[in-house]
């Protein structure tokens, strides 16, 4: 009889990473007793675990604002002028690459490559991608987030 | 350009829809006989190493035991690369079908698509495809009534280039750092939890999957000797049309390609120089360009054809602005187990900040001389390829940068 699901398969390998993208999906980040619990249940040194989380940009041990801006600037987008792009995005939000807004409501990242190369320069608000961007159609999209 | 494309066309999303041409051969011929038709077919790893995929198959089939798995490499990273984003958008189909008829060919039971985190559309599409596959009996147990079953599970990456690498990517799975392994053992003897593993690039196997639907022979009738079949390149920079194109080897020049696929250069503006395969491979100056698209004339020209990232760069942009990007991208994304990696870029990069109006020669010197370093050091592409782009620039453009003799260093 055909199966339904990988897990009905038995396939249980339970996945570190899987797991630490759940946590985060939950709280927007992995807190400190997730981190004991995963501990315990991968029977990892909490040190290695953080290890782990730290090695990884999309996982945040602190809380991140409402939305993620993710910018890129590698070489295609830097050709695109993305460099102008963050400059704009940087003033707006008076916050720079790494930092939240006192108000948490938004983080700012610098990032590599995000695969829209032939659309740049693009920005990321959490999920949502917006190609073909200039600092004026960035703002507004910034000013839209509540 | 192509009359009829090979790998591209339109979208194939449903599996109610969708015959699974390849997986039917596939399961009506012998695994040797799978492998020996990718054999014929001449394909080459598409993920920017350009492994031949038939003998990687065939290295993972000689493996004895009970477990092996199928791995596709997904972790589309390389700046200037987004053909396998395209596949996954709007051929996933045929990269599952890919990933089966792979793992039927080495005889895997258990598979992963390890796709990068930041492709939240891939990793929707897949996810529902999965499932979808999962009830239509294309995945699971006994695979379209065959004797042959698989189960395939989708792990997110979560912003590590490095994890394209694939020995970081099975350390990434195992619930690692992303860090490179030491090789040998490579990852066909002892991959994924110690388990012969074979692992391929997204676009590697949709090929492979329309290799088996169509025969070899009509893919290598396709290139050049070395270079069989077609290749989706990755139009980015400053050019009139950039994106996704498929192109048969050797059939057009670097040149052709930018200016008949890619509508020439922005602006009305000069090119300058091209980066042929992504940041992790030495630019071509405009000069350089006449050469047919292929594996061996990109490598008698000293650089490389890496994942198909052409990225075309005009006059006005400032050398030194271009070298500490890329130098920046390195210094982030080395993975710091190598220590000449993660400390010489760093110093690259110190190096190439400071730059003022000119370069003395010693500086140009120190930075070759860390780059070799790194190059014999490193253990996996990222650190033997970081200093392709700076290394070729400084070669390239001397006197633009000013390079020049300084007494006191």
């Amino acid at each position: 009889m055909a199966q339904n699901t990988a897990e009905d398969m038995g396939y249980n390998e339970e996945i570190l990473l899987e797991k630490l993208h759940n946590i985060q999906e939950s709280y927007s980040y992995i807190p400190e007793n997730e981190i004991d619990n995963l501990a315990q249940k991968f029977d990892m040194p909490r040190a290695k675990l953080y290890g782990v989380i730290k090695f990884y940009s999309m996982f945040y041990t602190e809380p991140t604002g409402k939305y993620v801006i993710r910018v890129c600037d590698s070489l295609s987008c830097h050709i695109n002028n993305s460099k102008k792009l963050l400059n704009d995005i940087r003033e707006y939000l008076d916050i720079d690459d790494g930092e939240t807004t006192e108000d948490k409501k938004f983080t700012l990242e610098v990032v590599e490559c995000l695969g829209y190369c032939g659309e740049g320069p693009v920005m990321m608000v959490n999920d949502e991608v917006y190609t073909h961007l200039t600092p004026g159609m960035a703002l507004k999209i910034l000013k839209n987030c509540v | 350009m192509l009359e009829e494309n090979f790998l591209m066309g339109e979208q194939l999303l449903d599996p109610a829809d969708y015959d699974f041409p390849a997986l039917k051969k596939a399961f009506n011929m012998d695994r040797e006989e799978v492998i020996q038709e990718i054999k014929d077919s001449g394909l080459k790893g598409r993920g920017g190493a350009g492994f031949p995929t038939g003998l990687k198959w065939e290295l993972g089939y000689k493996e004895k035991s009970d477990e092996k798995y199928m791995i596709c490499n997904a972790d589309e990273g390389e700046p200037g690369t987004f053909k396998d984003r395209y596949l996954m958008e709007n051929r996933p189909l045929l990269v599952i079908e890919g990933i089966i008829t792979a793992a039927y060919a080495v005889n895997a039971q258990k598979g992963f698509i390890y796709i990068r985190g930041e492709y939240f559309d891939s990793i929707k599409i897949i996810d529902k495809l999965i499932d979808n596959m999962y009830k239509e009996n294309v995945l699971g147990q006994d695979i379209l009534g065959s004797d042959f079953s698989f189960d395939l599970r989708l792990v997110k990456g979560a912003g590590a280039y490095v994890c394209g690498d694939e020995t970081s990517l099975l350390n990434s799975i195992e619930g690692k750092r992303g860090a490179s392994r030491i090789k040998p053992p490579y990852p066909i003897q002892k991959g994924l939890f110690e388990q012969p593993t074979v692992v391929n690039n997204v676009e590697t196997l949709s090929s492979a999957a329309r290799i088996i639907a169509e025969g070899a022979s009509l893919y290598s009738a396709m290139g050049s000797k070395n270079s069989r079949g077609t290749k989706l390149v990755c139009l980015s920079g400053d050019i009139n049309e950039p994106g996704v194109y498929e192109v048969e080897f050797g059939a057009q020049t670097i040149k052709e390609i930018i200016e008949q696929d890619g509508k020439g250069i922005k602006g009305g503006s000069d090119l300058r120089f091209v980066v042929p395969g992504g940041v992790s491979t030495a630019v071509l100056d405009k000069s350089e360009i006449d050469i047919p698209y292929t594996y061996e004339d990109l490598e008698k020209a000293g650089s490389s054809l890496g994942s198909g990232a052409i990225i075309a760069v005009g006059q006005e942009h400032d050398l030194v602005d271009l070298m500490l990007n890329v130098s920046r991208f390195f210094m982030d994304e080395t993975c710091g187990t190598c220590f000449p990696c993660r400390e010489g870029n760093r110093q690259i990069n110190r190096i190439l900040r400071k730059y003022k109006a000119t370069f003395s020669i010693q500086e140009k010197e120190i930075i070759q001389d860390v780059g070799e370093t790194i190059r014999l050091a490193a253990r996996c592409g990222l650190g033997q390829s970081s200093l392709n782009f700076i290394n070729s620039i400084m070669e390239k453009y001397e006197d633009e940068l000013g390079i020049k003799e300084v007494l006191e260093v």
